[in-house]
């Protein structure tokens, strides 16, 4: 066999193996967007409440939707049926949208309003009140309303079922208009809940599309009506989606740019497509690590571990870099691999820290980045070079090459400049302005300003729920928790009048306790007694005798009836609802109640100690923040015990103190530097920041690595700054133009390992070159 | 007054044959304010008897109405820049917007319009057909919305030369409201009371009985 047709077999086994990893990787793995599995877990019983709730609250969940442009008529029409076609939907579990629920005349569930409503607990339906209630009902006979009320008069003679549908609509419900919820903007408004969690972006993003298509299939092409979506979960979709365009965009920009560097650095297409092997095998080996271990992978695993995992680029570019005449590529590696090992070894016992951090999502960066950095490592070291081709470029003979490193050679390198750089970021760190710390994860993928305007807007016109309060109520099973919340309704509405809340929907508005059904009960006129009440309050009115036989039917029933828990409440029209507001939790239940319009969240504090704590507020915003704050403490303990190992690491390869300091004291500044522009510049750190201030340490790592060898020949030492360089613009060309980024986040990381990378790379040519002073 | 008309050369009908409803609504136009007693008979099928209310009417100009019931209770309703109130005894008023109930809407603009004259405007409400006889005509008028039409069958008005007599709103369920204006209000009404008899009242004015 000769070796070409050796390095063929070879290229196209790794071909064949990459390919099947692969498709390995794509069967064996599920990617899950949950924000909670990369979540630590929860230290306070707030914190745990929002793990479980976080998204699942019943506001998180909640999407707004206005139906504008176009006639009132059709756009009222289009509400009813778009309600009607979404509550088909099994992505949704409630949908309203201000029309009057004609689910509530079901016969089976007709009787048990004297159970459910309040109408009659400061007064017991006797006589008097019936004689009033009749009365009236003469008077709305002869009014406008008459044909409308006509149908349920016979079996409701009170309208408890208006009273049951007024009592269910939001607190501060809109305008109703033909029948309908509109805005003032003369839009058809609707309220739809999820069933999926608000903060997970594959589910909402089903569940929007659901929505698109239903109110496509409503529409005809004649129809100017848009609908317009709001709300939390849509903001997840909708930011994930722009985040990862502009980030697509930006990196087919930065690919065009690296292929074109490359391609000028070593002059062949081949050598482009075959440096790119070994990052790909890292890749997919590092998926297929997590898909064996883990079964599943976290998106942000996913975005963070390909981040770091750039580091492995540098592997192939070293060895194309430094080839020479008369050296095969298998004996030039060999000359670079106690370095790339080094490297490469440093950096995994490094991350072997994140490994033992018990965080499900940071084990998985361990495995993913672990796996990819050696797998990417080793085919650098034994199969990259068995199927480079023979002929190259010596990258020493780069035309220019030389005279840069002769400038780089006479720069200055005064001693006093590295403690004189410390000292100015110490400096500038002190006079960083605060905060320190980013804890709102929401800020790093802000939403636009104008959706946020019109979100506030239909919030305000629906009276929806406030995403950041839920009101958490206490009980030991869901009876406890309904008494409570029925304890706690009259205080919350002096809290109310007091302009403390704007409103409040507590389950016990949807479902009263059994205790109160069975009161309520007690308190209706006895079957036997009721048709003569009946007549003697309807004397005098023109009223036909039997009319109200229904009424006295359901009257009756109501009396036999059992009380409604909400098991058997589960099965009715409002039944999710409920189930939204009701959970079990361990040994004892809770219940969410929703807050509209926050003014005084302080003025809960009352509440909670007059009941033990069984009432409290619980702020999401801020016990979302602690768990950030919570987790990003376990990333730094991580991080502390990494740099030990990496430390560590890199003395015992190095077996020289004086050589490791060389080493490690450019990239501890240049990271130490990072860090006090970032601060000074007013960034308050991220996770993100975290992140992209690892992989430029890691690509610093390889810079002042190899400026530290010692090099045999003037050509060597160019090859090494040869390699250096494509490493440097090849990382700026990516990283720069993610700093460029609207997106705070894709900047963040951009900006931090510009940064880093410049700041190594100058302090690296500084510090760990040997310089003359050395030498001499 | 109430329906003082001007008697138009077009309505001042000289035979069954030649009726022209429209000229006869646009006669109806009257000066405002404008007031009448009125007499309301409710026939319904929840009601053992016939409810008698009365009260006054008044007509302040295009879409400005109001009903005052007397008697057997009280109540004022006002109609006015798209909005209903109904005051009752003592109790808060209630007040519903119109454009939030378009049936309702429709309805009372049609009737607006029609206490107006405007012929224009009760045609963009509702179908007109009207038939006569030598002294007594009848106007009824079927809504075009399909969702009032599902509530009220046809207003019908019946009337003489220049003043009309009754007012009627015909249900979908065949419960009816008919309304006595006018000289009509003045008179007893027919003993026993049924629909068809005071029908036969309104077609032939209180001279005829």
């Amino acid at each position: 066999m000769t070796a070409r047709a050796r390095r063929l077999g070879l290229l196209l086994a790794w071909l064949a193996a990459l390919v099947l990893l692969a498709w390995y990787c794509i069967t064996g793995i599920r990617i899950s967007t949950d924000l909670r599995s990369f979540m630590p877990p929860a230290q306070t019983a707030d914190q745990q409440l929002l793990m479980e709730q976080i998204g699942e609250g019943p506001g998180s969940r909640l999407l707004m939707l206005a139906i504008g442009g176009g006639e009132m008529d059709r756009l009222a029409q289009l509400s009813r049926e778009l309600l009607r076609t979404l509550r088909a939907d099994a992505h949704f579990s409630q949908v309203i949208n201000g029309e009057f629920n004609a689910d509530m005349l079901d016969s089976q569930w007709l009787p048990y309003r004297y159970l459910l409503t309040s109408s009659f607990d400061a007064q017991p339906l006797d006589e008097a009140v019936l004689a009033d209630q009749l009365q009236q009902r003469v008077e709305d006979l002869g009014s406008p309303a008459a044909t409308l009320l006509k149908p349920l008069l016979p079996r409701d003679p009170t309208l408890e079922v208006l009273a049951l549908a007024e009592q269910w609509s939001p607190p501060k419900s809109p305008q109703v208009r033909d029948g309908v919820w509109f805005s003032p903007e003369n839009e058809a408004l609707l309220l739809v809940q999820t069933r999926a969690a608000g903060f997970d972006p594959a589910a909402q993003g089903e569940a929007i599309a659901a929505l698109e298509s239903a109110f496509a299939s409503i529409t005809t092409p004649n129809d100017q009506a848009k609908l317009t979506i709001s709300g939390p979960g849509y903001f997840t979709v909708l930011v994930n989606a722009s985040t990862r365009a502009e980030s697509e965009w930006l990196g087919r920009i930065s690919t065009i740019g690296f292929i074109l560097l490359l391609l000028l650095a070593y002059r062949s297409v081949a050598v482009l497509g075959l440096a790119a092997l070994p990052i790909a095998s890292g890749a997919l080996t590092g998926v297929a690590a997590i898909a064996l271990m883990f079964g599943e992978m976290h998106g942000i695993t996913l975005a963070f571990g390909f981040t770091l995992l750039g580091v492995a680029q540098e592997y192939p570019i070293r060895l194309l870099s430094h080839r020479r005449a008369g050296e095969s590529a298998l004996q030039s590696v060999r000359g670079l691999w106690s370095l790339l090992l080094t490297a490469i070894a440093s950096a995994c016992i490094a991350y072997l820290a994140f490994f033992a951090s018990g965080v499900t999502g940071l084990m998985q960066l361990a495995v993913f980045t672990i796996s990819g950095l050696l797998v990417a490592g080793f085919s650098t070291r034994y199969l990259l070079p068995r199927v480079l081709p023979e002929k190259f470029r010596d990258a020493a003979q780069t035309p220019g090459l030389g005279r840069v490193w002769e400038w780089l050679e006479a720069l200055p390198r005064p001693r006093w400049l590295p403690p004189a750089l410390l000292l100015l970021a110490a400096l500038m760190l002190w006079l960083a302005p605060a905060p320190f710390w980013q804890n709102d994860l929401a800020a790093l993928t802000p939403v636009p300003k104008d959706l946020l305007q019109r979100e506030g807007r239909l919030r305000a016109a629906l009276g929806a729920p406030d995403v950041r309060y839920l009101l958490i109520i206490e009980g030991k099973d869901a009876e406890g928790v309904l008494r409570e919340s029925e304890r706690v309704s009259p205080r919350i509405d002096e809290l109310i009048a007091r302009g403390v809340l704007d409103g409040a929907e507590l389950p016990s508005r949807y479902l009263p306790s059994v205790e109160t059904q069975r009161q309520r009960q007690a308190r209706l006129p006895d079957p036997a007694e009721l048709p003569a009440m009946l007549q003697a309050a309807s004397a005098g009115l023109p009223f036909r005798e039997d009319l109200f036989e229904p009424f006295l039917a359901d009257v009756a029933k109501a009396r036999t009836l059992e009380a409604l828990t909400p098991a058997m409440y589960a099965k009715s029209p409002l039944g999710a609802r409920l189930d939204a507001m009701l959970v079990k939790r361990g040994d004892h239940w809770l219940g969410l109640g929703s807050i509209i319009g926050m003014h005084d969240a302080q003025a809960f504090a009352e509440l909670t100690r007059e009941s033990n704590g069984a009432v409290r507020l619980l702020d999401i915003k801020g016990a979302s923040e602690s768990l950030v704050a919570a987790y990003r403490e376990r990333i730094l303990h991580a991080f502390g015990i990494a740099i030990v190992l990496l430390v560590l690491t890199v003395f015992i390869a190095f077996r020289d103190v004086h050589r490791a300091w060389h080493v490690l004291a450019p990239m501890t500044l240049a990271t130490i530097l990072v860090l006090a522009v970032l601060r000074f510049a007013g960034t308050p750190l991220s996770l993100f920041h975290l992140v992209a201030l690892t992989l430029a340490a890691g690509l610093g790592l390889h810079y002042a690595l190899f400026f530290e060898r010692s090099t045999p020949d003037a050509a060597e030492a160019r090859r090494t700054l040869h390699a250096t360089l494509v490493c440097v613009i090849s990382a700026l060309l990516v990283f720069a133009l993610l700093a460029l980024s609207s997106i705070p986040v894709l900047r963040a990381i951009g900006l931090t390992v510009s940064l880093g990378v410049g700041f190594h790379f100058c302090l690296s040519i500084l510090m760990a070159r040997k310089g003359r002073a050395r030498s001499a | 007054m109430w329906l003082l008309l001007a008697c138009l050369p077009g309505m001042c009908l000289a035979s069954p044959a030649e009726f022209d409803a429209r000229a006869v609504v646009s006669g109806l136009k009257r000066e405002v304010p404008a007031r009448t007693p009125y007499v309301e008979v409710r026939f319904s099928q929840m009601f053992s008897r016939p409810m008698v209310t009365r009260g006054e009417l008044e007509y302040l100009g295009a879409g400005r109405l109001g009903k005052r019931v007397d008697e057997p209770y009280q109540e004022t309703t006002t109609i006015a820049d798209g909005e209903v109130t109904v005051q009752r005894g003592s109790r808060k008023p209630r007040r519903i917007e119109l454009e939030r109930v378009p049936e309702l809407d429709g309805f009372l603009r049609g009737f607006s319009a029609l206490l107006g004259g405007d012929v224009a405007a009760l045609e963009e409400h509702f179908h007109i057909a009207g038939s006569a006889d030598a002294n007594h005509w009848r106007l009824e008028f079927a809504p075009r919305d399909a969702r009032l039409a599902r509530r009220i069958k046809a207003i019908a008005v019946d009337g003489q030369a220049s003043a009309a007599r009754c007012f009627s709103i015909i249900e979908a369920d065949g419960d009816a409201s008919i309304m006595l204006v006018e000289q009509q209000a003045a008179q007893p009404l027919p003993q026993p009371l049924t629909q068809a008899r005071l029908e036969r009242a309104c077609r032939q004015g209180s001279a005829s009985r």
